[in-house]
């Protein structure tokens, strides 16, 4: 039998933040607090691939790229209790479509809103988390801040074992503030001052399928209200309010005479702007002595809302040219390596995203601005008592 | 128009798969004791918290769906 993962209940829950709620709550472990302090950092380069020539009417066909450092210390406190510090500094240069307009013959061309664009958000992020003998609960507060964004957010949870501890049932709620101050540079902007708020609500259960499986599902909703278009977009004008919903399983198998595990995930999104979404996860995790190999693929298939247009309708009450708002498909295949040295966790990441609106299940227009790009992390994480 | 009717496809595909994983699948009782493949790392629900957290951030920034694998964070960073 192997022994127990190094990795503490809090990281795990970690990633349960804010913004969106999180389906994956709970353990196949006991509950209770890390037995070591961790400190990690990561980097990542995100870098967008250049938009086609025949794609452009006007500006640079270079997009994004953002240089992305996450650093972290997390540590128990007494016999229940840890807590954990989460800072995040993204980097971003480049340029993004400003419109989409028609061309001589036409068909949509973009219009870019210029090269040399910079930004800098930085991100803290405290979380603290109660461990008792059936159950924890976490509280986190974030808070990021860029030059034209600041967002302040918290979110609780509460996941407890029943049934042997093998049913784990999970809750959390979370709220979060967000101002946005356009800063007029490049191309015009036409607010000042927006605000928009959002609440979300969460509720999942995991069940244990025998000694080699486990399997959950969960339900999520999200309200927003405020300003929700794009101030750096011509032809923006999304509704007020947004009501989005999602059901979500996954599945993970340990094969025995393999000694690795199989990761499957599945949701279904819905939101009532008329888009609608299936997202589908395979992954394999194979560890190899100090290695681990995690291999895997997702695929992302979205219909369009319904006030998009590929040239925006300005004659609607809504209207948006945002390739976001498409139907698309979206493919993504990566490779995780991860290799533990003592007290010491190295780790390294390539992932690649193509998009296509061919790809979608879904009907609609194609909008010529979507986005394919590279992800690259390299991190490294030291656990001492 | 066929694209439609895959979409259902898809989603009929989906939720037998839900209904599989939740109501059909067999469940063995699972003493303590013999929960060593299950608390493996690879066995976990996300194996590395901060990538599950910025995965959902950079997904969220570039798709209209959100929620329900990982998380976004605060702030935005989306363009």
């Amino acid at each position: 039998m192997r022994p127990l993962p190094a990795r503490s209940p809090l990281v795990r829950r970690l990633s349960q933040t804010v913004a969106a709620l999180p389906v994956y709550h709970g353990s196949v472990l006991a509950d209770a607090p890390p037995a070591y302090t961790e400190v990690g950092v990561r980097y990542t380069q995100y870098a967008e691939d250049s938009l086609s020539d025949d794609k452009v009417l006007f500006g640079s066909p270079d997009r994004y790229d953002i240089d992305i450092t996450q650093l972290w210390i997390e540590a128990p406190l007494g016999a229940s209790w840890a807590v954990a510090l989460d800072l995040q500094n993204d980097y971003q240069t480049g340029a993004s479509p400003w419109f989409v307009g028609a061309t001589a013959d036409g068909s949509p061309g973009v219009i870019m809103s210029g090269a040399s664009i910079q930004d800098n958000r930085v991100e803290v992020g405290i979380t603290t988390r109660y461990f008792w003998a059936d159950g924890n609960a976490g509280f986190n507060v974030v808070h990021s801040k860029e030059d034209d964004y600041e967002a302040l957010a918290w979110s609780m949870d509460a996941a407890w074992n029943t049934n042997r501890n093998a049913t784990t049932w999970s809750v959390s709620a979370s709220s979060s503030h967000d101002t946005v101050e356009p800063t007029q540079e490049k191309i015009p902007v036409f607010i000042d001052s927006e605000t928009l708020d959002t609440h979300s609500l969460y509720f999942g259960v995991s069940q244990i399928l025998s000694r080699t499986a486990v399997v959950k599902v969960g339900l999520s909703y999200t309200y927003s209200e405020g300003f929700l278009s794009d101030p750096y977009k011509l032809r923006d004008q999304r509704p007020e309010e947004h009501h989005r919903y999602t059901l979500a399983t996954g599945l993970r198998q340990h094969f025995i005479s393999l000694g690795g595990s199989l990761h499957a995930d599945y949701r279904y999104y819905s939101d009532d702007w008329g888009s609608k979404s299936h997202t589908v996860s395979l992954g394999w995790v194979q560890p190899f002595d100090r290695h681990t190999i995690n291999p895997y693929v997702r695929y992302y298939s979205q219909g369009q809302a319904d006030f998009f247009s590929p040239i925006a309708d300005l004659t609607s009450n809504h209207y948006s040219d945002d390739y976001r708002l498409s139907s698309f498909g979206a493919l993504t295949a990566g490779l995780r390596w991860t290799i533990e040295l003592g007290d010491w966790i190295a780790e390294a990441q390539v992932e690649r995203y193509v998009s296509n609106h061919g790809w979608s299940t879904y009907s609609g227009d194609e909008a010529p601005a979507l986005v394919d790009f590279w992800r690259g992390t390299v991190g490294i994480i030291w656990r001492f008592d | 128009m066929i694209l439609p009717k895959l979409s259902n496809i898809v989603c009929v595909t989906g939720l037998c798969g839900l209904g599989a994983l939740c109501g059909c699948a067999t469940v063995e009782e699972v003493a303590p004791w013999d929960r060593g493949y299950l608390a493996e790392a690879g066995m976990q629900w996300d194996m590395l918290a901060r990538e599950a957290k910025l995965e959902g951030h950079v997904y969220t920034s570039k798709e209209a769906s959100s929620g329900g694998t990982g998380s976004a964070g605060g702030g935005c960073g989306c363009n």
